[in-house]
């Protein structure tokens, strides 16, 4: 991924992510607004019915002001200008002076201001003067002046009630007859009689002009007075206000619970938000580890060699990595979903193969694996090492078999390169030393057929004489007779040399073994010089070997000995052969007084083609070592403590 | 062993035995060593004859004898027997004066001619020898002046220009001339010279 897109991929990603922060804030804006729209809207309504309640009640005071100064203008009437006190007026008065009509007594004067009688009667511990003061006075004279009622102003009365009174002139015929004087409990008016609805919603009370409060329909205070209403009360007037306060409303618990369960619920919204978002990281960060976990799987099976095939329970395949692909030669596409036969493999061993497929499928596998020759796609064969293991799933169900496959044909084909090459070292070592055999034989040979024809030449020169010794001439004759015998026997020793050229395994007396092999290097070793001396241990048990193989490694280890005491003097060049039981083992050794092995040749002496001989190959005593391992023996040196090496020929001895 | 003889120097029995029978069916003497070093124990100075050396032999080779009798002055004709594989030592050891070399396996009638010149030729030097000895015995008995004139002599120049160089008188060369040719038992300057130069050009052996 280039990194431009990364970030624009971020960029949306965080939009992405701060979408439901926004969303959430939002509507928690738009539900506050609304809350608070409504609780306005609300309020505005309220007031609204506050300020119409609060017309109707003093509409309603007024309109009670009205009619209780019309029945004191008709009461008056009745008894100032008819003079007359009917029972029926009577009752009309008694029926005036009420709570709910808030007048507390009715008083009349004549036209010179004199009380003429009141309801109720005036005791005797009342004073007039309380009713009748100078105000009284001044109001009764205002309200004939002006010919209507006049309401006075509120003063205290005894027991602490405030109280006004107003004053209706009445007229007859004959004129200004006397006043009618209602005396009003401020109290009693504002608060006697008010509807139930109206006493629970609102707190009345009046106020001076001061702004004290003379009078209140209830002692408790309204918690606030927001929603209050003040308005004149004229009448009476004089500076009085009437105000009325909505008591706190019962809380709108429906809105509360809305707007707290709003809140709650927004709360909620963004802790979950919350909670999703670092799930979603949570999420994105294992995501993201799966990935690369799954990416670093993918690219391990990618690149590597061994090819990984997986097949289920049927031996369908379901997976194969690209190693498989690019040793069969198939696309993945072309192999899986394939059942047996697979295109992979080889038609010649098709019945094998599925032997082995099956097996495979029973789970008979061999835990070692197995080598199969299969087939590529362009034809090429090549041998396979496939391991079949056990496919379990994460849940623990065995699913299928998991196959690894390894082209081992280069190894194979080494090995075997390997193996005939060893053959051919075997065999051109052996045609070497046989040659040298060969060689040395046909120059031992030489020896009596050359003193044969010297004989013979002699012979025919005494025959050309005159004179013929018999005697002399038998004599001769034997002699080429036992030089005759001399090449034969040396014949017949090569004879037997290359007639045991098949190698086999066969109870070997190791002592015979090595008088003849000696017997083979005699000739040899006396030409150059050499003493072969032998310590044989007598009854030593046999050794299942291949007389020849044995036979050219004591030669070998003999002639090496030779080699190594070529510049020796002439009393130093002695090679010792040795037998000896050792336990279960029987020890040849061959000792020389030779130059000795250093340690860097000792380290390398068994390597292929290493040699310190100019004509060397190299190859003796690696071939002499494969022997020694072939008959489970084995092929060491060791320091002669007489100066030179020795080298030891061990092999197990045969059990009966 | 003043006589001249074939002296057969090999390891092998067999071998010693057949040559000495068949040189004896040629009237060739010889000795038989079955090794060098034996041989070379018993060697003489004045030994004659020939050597037939094996070379590949047990102990001593017959390059080592061969090398041990030239050290010693020895200058007997060696003829080496030699097998295949020892045919470019062979050739060396001829370049360094050995008389031949025969391969094995060899021709019987060929080894012994080759043995017989080898005896001639041994015969010859040692007369070639005989007579040097006595060259120089005789030069030995001369005078100094004898010597002079005899030098002249054999220069070719006649008597009276001998006189002039040694300012001597014709009568005086005439008498050291006839001395000389006494002394040397030779009747002319062309047999002087003769023997003379047997002595100084050595014929190579």
């Amino acid at each position: 991924m280039s990194p431009p897109q990364t970030t624009a991929l971020s960029v949306r990603q965080r939009w992405l992510t701060a979408v439901p922060y926004l969303t959430v804030l939002l509507f928690l804006v738009v539900i506050a607004a609304l809350v608070w729209f409504t609780r306005s809207y609300d309020e505005e309504e309220q007031r609204a019915t506050l300020i119409s309640d609060v017309l109707w009640m003093e509409q309603n005071l007024q309109f009670k002001l009205e009619r209780n100064a019309s029945q004191l203008a008709q009461i008056g009437q009745e008894i100032l200008a008819a003079d007359r006190h009917l029972p029926q007026t009577s009752a009309a008065l008694r029926q005036l002076v009420r709570a709910e009509n808030g007048l507390v007594r009715v008083m009349w004067l004549d036209a010179e201001g004199r009380l003429k009688g009141a309801l109720p009667p005036i005791g005797e511990g009342e004073m007039l003067g309380e009713q009748l003061g100078e105000q009284s006075a001044a109001n009764l004279r205002l309200a004939q002046a002006l010919e209507r009622r006049v309401y006075g102003q509120v003063y205290a009365a005894a027991g602490d009630r405030l109280q006004f009174e107003v004053h209706v002139p009445i007229y007859a015929e004959n004129g200004f007859v006397g006043a009618m004087i209602g005396v009003y409990s401020l109290h009693d008016l504002v608060t006697h009689d008010l509807p139930w609805w109206f006493a629970e919603r609102y707190r009345v009370s009046v106020l001076d002009s001061d702004g004290h409060e003379l009078v209140a329909k209830s002692k408790v205070a309204p918690l606030s007075d927001r929603q209050s209403y003040t308005m004149a009360f004229d009448p009476p007037g004089g500076g009085l206000t009437l105000q009325v306060t909505a008591y706190q409303g019962e809380t709108r618990w429906v809105q509360v619970l809305l707007i707290g369960s709003i809140l709650l619920l927004g709360g909620i919204l963004v802790w979950s938000v919350l909670q999703l978002r670092r799930e979603l990281q949570r999420r994105h960060r294992a995501e993201q580890a799966l990935r690369s976990e799954s990416l670093f799987r993918r690219a391990m099976e990618d690149s590597m060699l061994t090819g990984l095939r997986a097949r289920d329970l049927d031996g369908r395949i379901t997976y194969v990595n690209p190693a498989f692909c690019r040793m069969v030669g198939y696309s993945a596409e072309e192999l899986i979903g394939r059942t047996p036969p697979m295109p992979y493999w080889d038609p010649e061993f098709l019945q094998q193969t599925q032997d082995i497929h099956d097996r495979v499928l029973r789970g008979d596998a061999s835990p070692e694996g197995f080598e199969i020759r299969l087939r590529r796609k362009s034809g090429e064969r090549f041998d396979a090492l496939i391991f079949e293991a056990p496919l379990i799933d994460a849940a623990g169900r065995h699913t299928g078999w998991m196959g690894s496959m390894l082209d081992i044909t280069a190894q194979k084909r080494a090995e075997e390169l390997a193996r005939q090459q060893e053959e051919r070292l075997q065999a051109t070592s052996r045609l070497i030393t046989m040659g040298e055999m060969a060689s040395t034989l046909a120059h031992e040979l030489n020896q009596p057929l050359a003193a044969i024809a010297s004989y013979n030449t002699g012979c025919i020169n005494r025959l050309e004489q005159p004179e013929i010794d018999r005697s002399e001439l038998k004599d001769i004759f034997d002699r080429i007779g036992r030089q005759a015998r001399r090449a034969g026997d040396i014949i017949r020793r090569v004879h037997d040399f290359v007639r045991r050229s098949e190698p086999k395994r066969e109870p070997l007396d190791i002592n015979l073994m090595i008088r003849e092999a000696i017997g083979l290097i005699e000739a040899d070793s006396t030409k150059r010089g050499m003493r072969i001396e032998t310590e044989l241990e007598e009854a030593l048990p046999s050794v299942a070997a291949d007389p020849v193989m044995i036979e050219q490694v004591i030669v070998n280890l003999v002639r090496n000995g030779m080699d190594a005491m070529r510049d020796n003097p002439p009393a130093r060049r002695t090679v010792r052969v040795s037998t000896r039981r050792e336990g279960d083992t029987l020890v040849v050794r061959v000792a020389d007084n030779g130059t000795g092995i250093d340690a860097e040749t000792g380290r390398r002496l068994f390597e292929p083609f290493f040699t310190t001989k100019a004509e060397g190959m190299g190859m003796g005593l690696n071939i002499c070592r494969s022997i020694a391992e072939l008959h489970h023996g084995r092929l060491g040196f060791e320091t002669n403590p007489d100066g030179g090496t020795i080298f030891t020929l061990s092999l197990p001895v045969e059990t009966p | 062993m003043t006589q001249p003889c074939a002296h057969i120097i090999d390891d092998d029995e067999a071998i010693r035995d057949a040559l000495q029978w068949l040189f004896k069916t040629r009237d060739v003497a010889c000795a038989t060593w079955p090794s060098a070093e034996n041989f070379l124990a018993a060697l003489q100075p004045g030994w004659r004859g020939c050597v037939v050396l094996d070379i590949r032999m047990e102990g001593m080779s017959g390059l080592e004898c061969f090398d041990v009798l030239r050290q010693r002055g020895n200058q007997l004709p060696v003829i080496f027997i030699t097998g295949h594989g020892d045919v470019p030592m062979a050739v060396a050891a001829l370049k360094k004066g050995a008389f031949d070399f025969i391969e094995k396996p060899f021709n019987d009638s060929d080894l012994v001619d080759i043995v017989t010149r080898a005896l001639e030729i041994d015969a010859n030097n040692h007369r070639a020898e005989t007579t040097r000895e006595t060259v120089e015995t005789r030069l030995a008995l001369l005078t100094a002046r004898e010597q002079e004139v005899m030098e002249l002599i054999l220069a070719g120049k006649f008597n009276k220009v001998i006189a002039d160089d040694l300012c001597i008188s014709m009568r005086t060369v005439e008498a050291h001339r006839s001395k000389v040719f006494e002394k040397m038992e030779v009747r002319s300057a062309v047999e002087l010279a003769q023997l003379v130069n047997l002595v100084r050009n050595r014929p190579p052996h």
